[in-house]
């Protein structure tokens, strides 16, 4: 059934949008987390996304061209962790520094109003696929 | 224009195109069964991939929201599909029946 390769494609950006949007809020949640397993702050995780041959098994050229996403990695960003004076932190380093997470929380929401537009675009495409099949089913009624 | 060029090849199609109807014509009895039954049987693994997938998801244990609607969605269209071709069978079997001989 050929509107199923739609919906796969469909269902691939609608798992992209949903892993984006557990990294965000990890982030969130994270925002201002100074110890962590690995040791030091927590760190801000971003989503690499990539695209990804469908898996059709028709297999025709035409379907070659098609490509849905998938989470490529989850890298940590390193740069510009905030360093804050304050002695009497019991985190505090040898010249009375604690280093805080590069969580900008103005980004972060910003992201997730985009992760947001792009899951309900992704809905909207669905629909309309759905919309086409059922219309498809109404010739000659 | 078109449409007379089409309704020409319609109403004279070349002998070649004519396949024989008979005992020595190959292997078609049974074909349309089979793809009936094919599709049947897909149409039925649809179905149970939906209901697998709510399970999933009302016990919690795997699969997300949007995968077990779109699971559903699936079964939902391929079931209609399949009623319209047991309409459509069903209506020439009534014609057939109809038919004064």
């Amino acid at each position: 059934m050929d509107f199923i390769t739609s919906f796969d494609i469909s269902a691939s950006g609608l798992s992209a949008q949903r892993k984006k949007m557990d990294v965000i809020v990890s982030n969130l949640a994270n925002a201002s987390t100074i110890q962590t397993p690995e040791g030091g702050p927590y760190k801000r995780k971003v989503v690499v996304l990539a695209a990804e041959p469908v898996n059709s098994k028709f297999g025709s050229a035409l379907n070659d061209a098609l490509s849905q996403v998938k989470v490529q990695e989850i890298f940590e960003d390193g740069e510009g962790l905030k360093k804050v004076h304050d002695p009497t932190h019991p985190n505090a380093d040898d010249q009375g520094f604690v280093t805080y997470p590069n969580v900008n929380v103005m980004t972060e929401m910003a992201d997730m109003i985009t992760v947001n537009r792009a899951y309900e675009a992704c809905v909207t495409a669905l629909d309309v696929t759905k919309n086409m099949a059922l219309k498809a089913l109404d010739i000659g009624k | 224009m078109d449409k007379v060029t089409t309704q020409k090849t319609v109403s004279n199609p070349s002998p070649q195109t004519i396949k024989p109807v008979g005992k020595d014509s190959g292997k078609p009895q049974g074909a349309f069964g089979d793809m009936l039954k094919q599709a049947v049987t897909e149409i039925n693994q649809l179905q149970n991939n939906a209901d697998k997938a709510i399970t999933g998801v009302q016990l919690g244990q795997s699969g997300s929201i949007h995968e077990a609607m779109i699971a559903l969605e699936k079964a939902d269209i391929s079931f209609r599909a399949m009623m319209q071709v047991r309409n459509k069978i069903l209506d020439a079997y009534q014609e057939i029946m109809r038919m004064q001989v």
